[in-house]
């Protein structure tokens, strides 16, 4: 039996999954009936946790939950989900790093709340080839700064996939970075919307696949005047796999001084991989700075031959340039998170 | 030629020019001194008209005319011309391409006949060997891609074209090493003449030892504080803005 | 006055009103309103045509019947009612002309009005024109000397009688008829339209024309172009479109298909300056063209140029197949939309051969209320080894109502493929407009200065006479941009 909220996930016919058919993906099981965990790291001090199975939430996380655009799928783990964590940052306070681990199969729920210049650097990470989807919401307030790090490991035969939907008000910055190794369908859509003047967001990302799928889909939502935004994706793709950037950069009407620069960067390893790459702009204001950059090519012969001539064989060569691709797209605060798995996929996919 | 009354000007909500008073002969050339932020460029821009500087207080008059209510290109027309600090870039109009339309737009604005473009190429030709400005040049698309030389050398090709009655150079020497400034002061010089009024704006007294003013004027903080012969410059250089202008106070 | 007024003041004064928006009082002679299979018929019956071209039509419309108007692009419109159309409109006239002479004088005074050397002007300029007024072609000059060298340019209804072959062989197989929902409908009720045929080796020694006019009211156009270019010749190509001003709605539905055998290559260059409507989005003509060339042969070359500047809509994706080995495929576009216009309009470069290579230049220009979309594909199949595209899209926007849009799909399956895509979005910066007015341009010299600036790359690939004519266009067509 198919139930409705199967019959509700998108095919490929629906243009923004048109390179991850999620429902032929899925099968008619769906998402399962069972629920994903998340789980915290130790707390540091000053961060607040609330589990979102328990029934009495508090004011702060029923204010916010739910409040934020969601694309359908997230909209089912809204309906569906049972549990999940909400985490609050007092006003002015600065957190350390927290750890949060999504693990099991099933819809799952997450929320973070910043709010006015409070500061917090969160080290996401999903384990288990489990199939799941995660559905998060984050409120960034006024001055208020977030460092986020994802870490989504292979995950063979599961389906993952995992929105983020963030809001940010004046003055508040987003850095983010995503690493990713793919699955049979994996994906990561995130939905900034910059709302107060002078917010900024600045996102990047790697992907190393190797037989697999990897969809990272972004819309940046200018709302008001002197935002900015970047966007730096980089992507490995080996074997018979599936890279996928899918980027929208949209500025509101009045939104002058916006300042928003994109660009997605593939490289395919194998004549079964494919990289597709769709850096979307829609300026409905006039003074503005955007522009989007793409490309997908093989590594610059010229260097290899560099590399070669000064006495590395080709595939040492091969590797050292696809690493140095790489790395110019993982920022200094997700270095030390990011790399060895960077280094260990790589290894996979030049063997 | 030129008579500035008690002019204040604001950019935005900030007054820049606090009752500036200048008077310039036809004939003569003006040198305005001034440090950082005392409002030299705000008075070129102010005379040349340039939208979002409001004159609030005081005139501009020139040959008897109220600048001030005139627009940019009826200035140019009428023999205005402002060599800029920073020449723009536009991409895709190639130089001569540029140069043509312009010329041609003044002297039609004047009830002259058009130059056709053969007519345009020879006349610019002339006046650019002098300033070693190449054929090569005038082909690519204005100013862009030009080194900060090439950029003033095409000012002063586009000031001997246009032959202005009014000429004001801002800050013409920003940028240029010794080889180029000699090359656009003497262009500058060639065009001395006794019909024909020049105000330059500088930072520095080096560019008027090729450019020899009549009268220095000091301005500072919106208003001409010191005036004096060239000797002022000597003056400015062994001393300082801040001295001279405490003297003047 | 703040500078960013003063340019849309500019613009507001800029150029004349569209100077093609008369009428010409002419008879004419039309189908019934509507459209079903006896439209069909008619329109066939009128053209003289073989019962297959009859059967091709018949069958394209009862699949038409079936398909759904697509809704994918960026533009809104109202419904189009379909049967609220004629879909054959022509100047009652003799049946054959054999000179010029012959045309109605006032088609002759129309053509003069759109300023096409239809005469002995022609000559000088060595064009050779194809003009077709509402339905039917009505003069093609040149067409002994072209005859020397064996190119063939006549209306496509005569090249359906003349040369069947020829015509059964390449119709269809560039757009094929069930290809998309305005491609069909066109399959079935195409009225006339331009045929070129190119044999081996040879190159057409002159440029080759064709002016589209729509005369009539409540009428649609349904041109049909079909190009072929046999090994190793060349040809090129160039259209023109007008309309007078109406307001109501006109839909044209034009369909062009180039074949570039080996060695073959075909320029084409379009014009399109329909009427946009007026200030208030009133009237003007919905373009849904599908325009498509295939390079089927190694070495093949097909280069579009587009200089969009009429239509209230227009939705228009001249593509290339890239199927020979070494192929080449290029796109240069200006789209202007002013007022209430919208356009959504770009390329697809689909790679298949090895070697083939692609390049896209687009530059797209809002003003008014108007949205402007590029929307394009880059496709590299796994077989096309050493494809490579360089895609430049570039976006002006004039004042703060307008849109700006861009939507590039970039989709490699080929690991030795390369690909590259740049899009900018600006303005027209204060300090440039400030600079031109200082040397005494006015303002609208200025803005069309700045704007054809940012336009040359592509006017530079017009063909030298009409590229003079694109650039006074590219001014005319942002006046009154901001109201």
């Amino acid at each position: 039996m198919t139930s409705a909220a199967v019959i509700a996930l998108p095919t490929r016919r629906v243009e923004e999954w048109k390179y991850s058919d999620l429902r032929a993906a899925l099968g008619d099981e769906g998402f399962g009936s069972g629920f994903a965990r998340a789980a915290l790291g130790p707390l540091p001090q000053g961060l607040e946790c609330f589990y979102l199975d328990d029934a009495n939430r508090p004011a702060w996380v029923t204010d916010v939950y739910g409040t934020l655009k969601s694309n359908t799928v997230s909209a089912v783990s809204l309906a569906l989900a049972k549990g999940g964590v909400a985490l609050r940052v007092r006003k002015n306070q600065a957190v350390e790093a927290v750890t949060l681990n999504f693990s099991g199969a099933g819809h799952v729920r997450a929320l973070l709340v910043l709010e006015e210049g409070a500061s917090l650097t969160l080290h996401e990470s999903l384990s288990g080839s489990d199939t799941r989807n995660i559905g998060f919401e984050i409120v960034l307030g006024a001055n208020a700064q977030l460092n986020h790090v994802r870490l989504s490991p292979a995950a063979g035969a599961a389906v993952q996939v995992e929105e983020v939907a963030i809001t940010l008000a004046r003055h508040a910055r987003y850095h983010f970075h995503n690493a990713a190794f793919g699955s049979k369908l994996s994906r990561l859509e995130m939905y900034i919307a910059l709302e107060g003047e002078g917010a900024e967001a600045h996102l990047t990302g790697v992907c190393v696949i190797n037989n697999d799928h990897a969809d990272i889909t972004t819309r940046m939502h200018h709302a008001v005047a002197q935002t900015h935004s970047t966007q730096f994706f980089k992507k490995v793709a080996a074997g018979k796999s599936r890279a996928v950037y899918q980027g929208k950069v949209s500025v509101a009407v009045g939104a002058d001084g916006v300042d928003s620069r994109q660009t997605a960067k593939a490289i395919l390893l194998g004549s079964q991989a494919e990289a597709d790459l769709k850096p979307e702009l829609e300026i409905l204001a006039d003074d503005v700075k955007c522009a989007h950059g793409a490309a997908v090519g093989d590594l610059d012969a010229d260097s290899l031959f560099y590399l070669r001539a000064r006495g590395l064989s080709e595939n040492e060569a091969r590797n050292l340039l696809l690493h140095a691709f790489l790395e110019e797209a993982i920022p200094e605060m997700a270095l030390g998170l990011v790399l060895d798995q960077v280094n260990d996929a790589l290894e996979r996919v030049s063997a | 030629m030129l008579e500035i009354k008690n002019l204040h000007v604001k950019v935005g909500d900030k007054e820049i020019l606090k009752g500036l008073n200048l008077s310039l002969a036809a004939g003569q050339v003006h040198a305005i001194m001034g440090p950082n932020g005392s409002g030299k460029s705000t008075l070129s821009y102010v005379l040349a008209g340039r939208a979002g500087y409001d004159i609030t207080q005081g005139t501009i008059t020139y040959n008897g005319e109220d600048l001030g209510a005139l627009a940019p290109e009826a200035r140019a027309a009428k023999g205005v011309f402002l060599a800029m600090q920073y020449p723009v870039e536009i991409p895709g109009v190639t130089t001569m391409m540029f140069l043509k339309s312009a010329l041609n737009a003044q002297r039609r604005a004047r009830g002259e006949k058009e130059l056709d473009a053969i007519g345009v190429l020879k006349i610019v030709r002339q006046k650019a060997a002098t300033l070693n400005v190449s054929e090569e040049m005038l082909k690519r698309a204005l100013n862009v891609g030009f080194s900060g030389g090439e950029k003033k050398r095409l000012e002063i090709l586009q000031m001997k074209l246009f032959e202005p009655k009014l000429a004001i150079l801002d800050e013409t020497d920003s940028g240029l090493d010794i080889d180029a400034l000699k090359l656009v002061a003497e262009g500058v010089n060639s065009l001395r003449d006794p019909s024909r009024a020049m105000l330059v704006i500088t930072h520095y007294q080096r560019l008027l030892d090729y450019i020899v003013p009549d009268r220095i004027h000091v301005l500072a903080k919106g208003k001409i504080v010191a005036e004096g012969g060239k000797e002022l410059a000597k003056e400015l250089e062994a001393k300082g803005y801040d001295q001279i202008i405490k003297d003047a106070a | 006055m703040s500078s960013a007024a003063d340019t849309k003041n500019t613009v507001a004064a800029l150029g004349e009103k569209y100077k093609y928006g008369f009428v010409t009082e002419i008879e004419t002679e039309k189908a019934p309103k509507g459209l079903n299979e006896d439209t069909v018929r008619y329109v066939s019956a009128k053209k003289n045509e073989p019962a297959w071209m009859l059967e091709w039509r018949l069958a394209a419309f009862k699949r038409w019947l079936d398909m759904k108007e697509p809704s994918w692009a960026r533009v809104h419109y109202p419904k189009i009612d379909y049967q609220n159309a004629y879909y054959y409109a022509a100047p009652k006239q003799t049946p054959k002309l054999q000179s010029l002479d012959e045309v109605d004088p006032k088609l002759l005074e129309t053509y003069k009005k759109l300023g096409i050397p239809l005469n002995e002007q022609m000559a000088l300029a060595g064009v050779a024109v194809d003009a077709v007024f509402d339905s039917v072609s009505v003069a093609t000059t040149f067409k002994e000397k072209l005859n020397e060298v064996g190119v063939i340019f006549c209306p496509i209804s005569e090249a359906i009688r003349d040369y069947p072959e020829m015509v059964q062989k390449y119709l269809g197989t560039v757009v094929p008829v069930t290809d998309n929902f305005f491609a069909t409908l066109n399959s079935a009720v195409f009225s006339d339209g331009t045929f070129v045929y190119v044999p081996k080796g040879v190159r057409c020694p002159m440029e080759l024309s064709t002016y589209f006019r729509i005369n009539a009211s409540e009428t649609g156009q349904f041109e049909r172009t079909l190009i072929i270019a046999d090994e190793g010749s060349y040809v090129s190509y160039l259209e023109g479109c007008t309309a007078p001003k109406r307001d109501e709605n006109q839909l044209h539905a034009a369909v062009v298909e180039l074949v570039a055998l080996e060695g073959a290559e075909i320029k084409y260059s379009t014009v399109q300056n329909w009427y946009p409507g007026d200030e208030n989005g009133v009237g003007g003509i919905f373009n849904f063209v599908t325009k498509r060339g295939d390079c089927r042969g190694d070495r093949s070359k097909i280069s579009w140029t587009q200089v969009e500047t009429g239509s209230a809509i227009t939705w228009k994706y001249p593509s290339c197949i890239l199927r020979g080995d070494g192929s080449v495929g290029e796109f240069y576009s200006i789209a202007i939309a002013n007022h209430y216009q919208q356009a959504d309009t770009g390329t697809k470069m689909i790679h298949i051969g090895k070697n083939t290579r692609s390049r896209i230049i687009s530059k797209g220009i809002s003003a008014g209320k108007a949205h402007n979309t590029y929307r394009g594909l880059v496709s590299v199949l796994g077989k096309a080894d050493n494809a490579r595209n360089f895609t430049q899209c570039d976006s002006l926007l004039i004042g703060k109502e307008c849109g700006a849009h861009t939507v590039p799909y970039i989709e490699s399956r080929n690991p030795s493929a390369k690909i590259e895509h740049e899009a900018t979005t600006s303005k027209i910066a204060d300090d440039q407009l400030f600079y031109c007015l200082q040397r005494g341009l006015g303002q609208e010299e200025a803005v069309a200065l700045i704007v054809n600036g940012f336009c040359k790359e592509v006017l530079q690939q017009l063909p030298m006479e009409f590229a003079v004519e694109a650039q006074k266009l590219v001014g005319i067509s942002l006046e009154g941009s901001v109201g």
